[in-house]
């Protein structure tokens, strides 16, 4: 890409001309987490260190959170403590915006722990159930 | 005549029964949930009433509360809008009983007409075709089971309460029968209280085809022509429009009589639709056949399609029936001009199997075009709470030809930045451009069966893109409504 000339033309807007060519784009959010609008497409840049990960891993590799992927309801924690669960186990159902959400078990694996129940409003990245 | 009217709703459905009121010189009431103390409709309504905590069924699905809310508030008449309490015949009632005037039909045709068997029967009365199928002796396993058997196979087996695809199970083989029927029943006590069910025939590629119809308590019913709603995704219908590319001006003819002729029998009272599936699947030389799947008791959310293509106001004209006058318009000077097309908006990101979003719109500009109406309930730094239905805004285009239309709305969606939740955008361009829609020939079960084509990958960034992305956050507080413009040409590259 040759020379870029970048017109802000209101909070967010701008035009880019390079290449002979003018582009509207809208851009929003911190450096951490950017977001960006062109032509009906979003874009979204998260930095790898920003609290985004649905699945987290100890250091030893032993521990695995499944976490809620958007703030949701809990309806209903389907295992516990202990149980064997195979990879695709719904193990959580959240609820949503009236959308049932089933939460999985990402490989075959024990329960350690349940650090939610029925009722509990959860916020995004919380961890719901920890597999070991 | 109606002096102060309570809006029991909340969002773009709010918003546009608050502008209805400003016209007609009727005083509005908002009420909010904890979730909602700033939004849209509570800043647009000349009063806001707040209703409970952000559960819905705390708040907004809450009798008691409502009804509160509007002897507070000295209303006189209640706005359902849709969803929420908008078909419950026990809420039109509680409005009556506190005096307050109920803008919808009376509790009774909202029972009748919500129990899907009795619907059933009273529109086949009216001789008003219906999917064949058959309402079992005894709910019982075996007792549905047998009337699955006197149906055949492929069938649907449906909750008597339904809606919205709940309690709803499709039966293809006779080994799924008995786990479907259990998890219909449950699915149906969970969502509505009643494990009813009944058997209809599948129609395996219909249309979604349903008729507005509106009456008075003068006797009169009228009917405003049809909106096509075959693209769902998930029984979610996502793009509406009108006049239907499937209908004949004989098959219109004839599905418009029929959908009065429910009315009529319902004895319905303002603003309603009946629903039919259109069989297009056989091909024959004479008029595909239809049947009556529902009737909807209360205003549609793609309502604005009816409005565009009539040129018609269906909220000012629920408000004057409401108050006991004759409809505004007559049947002879009811007319379809052109083409309208809507596109809901959904918080949800296709990319990711359309898991619903909740959060905070960073950026939200709604594109000002000709031929474009936006009806939303949301403004840039406002939340999407993660409560309910996850809808942001509908897009209606119009213009004089179905193409014209399609393009219009397309254009309008590449125009409309939303940014800090993905939305279901992406995919409405995908379904927009695929020739099979523009040929006109989605059926309601098409982007359940041939979706996955249509899905949105991650895209990668183009450079124009990216050289924006990484200019930074040029304003650190956005302040809604107050646009900074920072005027001047700069070349951080130069």
């Amino acid at each position: 890409m040759g020379p870029v000339g970048i017109t802000p033309v209101a909070d967010g807007e701008y035009l880019v001309d390079a290449d002979g060519r003018r582009e509207r784009v809208y851009a929003a959010g911190p450096a951490h987490d950017r977001w960006a609008f062109w032509n009906g497409r979003v874009y979204r840049l998260v930095e790898p260190s920003a609290p985004r990960a649905r699945l987290r891993r100890d250091r030893a590799g032993a521990v695995q959170a499944i976490a809620a992927p958007m703030p949701a309801t809990v309806i209903k924690v389907l295992v516990s403590a202990g149980q064997t669960v195979r990879k695709g186990d719904a193990v959580v159902v959240l609820e949503a915006m009236k959308m049932e959400l089933p939460i999985r078990a990402t490989n075959d694996a024990v329960v350690a722990a349940v650090r939610c129940a029925p009722g509990d409003l959860v916020q995004a990245d919380a961890t719901l159930v920890e597999l070991t | 005549m109606i002096h102060r009217l309570l809006i029991a709703n909340r969002g773009e459905i709010a918003v546009r029964i608050i502008r209805a009121c400003r016209e007609l010189g009727i005083e509005s009431v908002a009420v909010y949930s904890d979730a909602d103390s700033r939004a849209p409709h509570v800043v647009a309504a000349d009063r806001a009433v707040p209703i409970g905590p952000a559960r819905a069924s705390e708040s907004y699905l809450s009798i008691p509360r409502i009804v509160d809310a509007a002897r507070q508030a000295q209303a006189d008449a209640v706005h359902p809008g849709y969803g929420f309490l908008a078909e419950n015949a026990a809420f039109a009632d509680a409005c009556a009983s506190a005096g307050l005037v109920f803008v919808g039909p009376p509790a009774a045709v909202i029972g009748r007409m919500g129990s899907k068997i009795e619907a059933r029967q009273l529109v086949q009365a009216a001789g008003v075709p219906i999917v064949p199928g058959d309402t079992p002796q005894h709910q019982s396993d075996e007792g549905v089971s047998e009337a699955l058997r006197r149906v055949g196979l492929p069938a649907l087996v449906k909750a008597a309460a339904g809606g919205g695809g709940k309690g709803m199970r499709r039966i293809a083989d006779p080994g799924e029968a008995l786990d479907a029927i259990q998890a219909a029943r449950r699915e149906a006590i969970a969502a509505f209280g009643d494990g009813t069910l009944y058997v209809e025939r599948l129609i395996e590629r219909g249309h979604h085809v349903e008729v507005q119809v509106f009456g008075d308590s003068h006797g009169r019913i009228v009917h405003l022509f049809e909106r096509d709603c075959s693209v769902q995704r998930r029984h979610q219908k996502i793009i509406e429009e009108s006049p239907s590319p499937v209908l004949t001006p004989a098959l219109r003819e004839r599905m418009t009589a029929a959908a009065v002729a429910a009315a009529r029998a319902a004895g319905y009272i303002n603003a309603g639709t009946v629903e039919f599936l259109v069989d297009v699947s056989t091909g024959g030389p004479g008029p595909a056949p239809f049947y009556f799947l529902e009737m909807n008791t209360r205003l549609q959310v793609e309502h604005p399609v009816t409005e565009e293509v009539t040129g018609l106001d269906l909220v000012r004209a629920q408000l004057l029936v409401a108050a006991g006058e004759p409809l505004p318009w007559d049947a002879a000077h009811i007319g379809l001009r052109g083409h309208a097309i809507e596109a809901r908006i959904y918080a949800e990101d296709p990319a990711a199997n359309f898991v619903p979003q909740a959060g905070r719109l960073l950026l939200y500009r709604e594109p000002r075009l000709p031929g474009v109406r936006i009806d939303s309930g949301v403004s840039e730094g406002s939340d999407i709470p993660v409560h309910y239905d996850p809808i942001i805004a509908k897009v209606i285009a119009s213009a004089e030809t179905r193409p014209l239309a399609i393009a219009r709305l397309n254009a309008a969606l590449r125009a409309f930045p939303i940014l800090g939740v993905h939305t279901n955008v992406p995919f409405l361009l995908r379904v927009l451009e695929d020739a099979s829609f523009q040929r006109g020939e989605i059926d309601t079960a098409f982007l359940d069966r041939e979706g996955a084509r249509l899905t949105v990958a991650d895209d990668a960034i183009p450079e124009w893109v990216r050289r924006v992305m990484a200019l930074g956050d040029q304003s650190q507080a956005v302040s809604p409504g107050q646009p900074q413009r920072t005027p001047g040409t700069w070349d951080p590259w130069g």
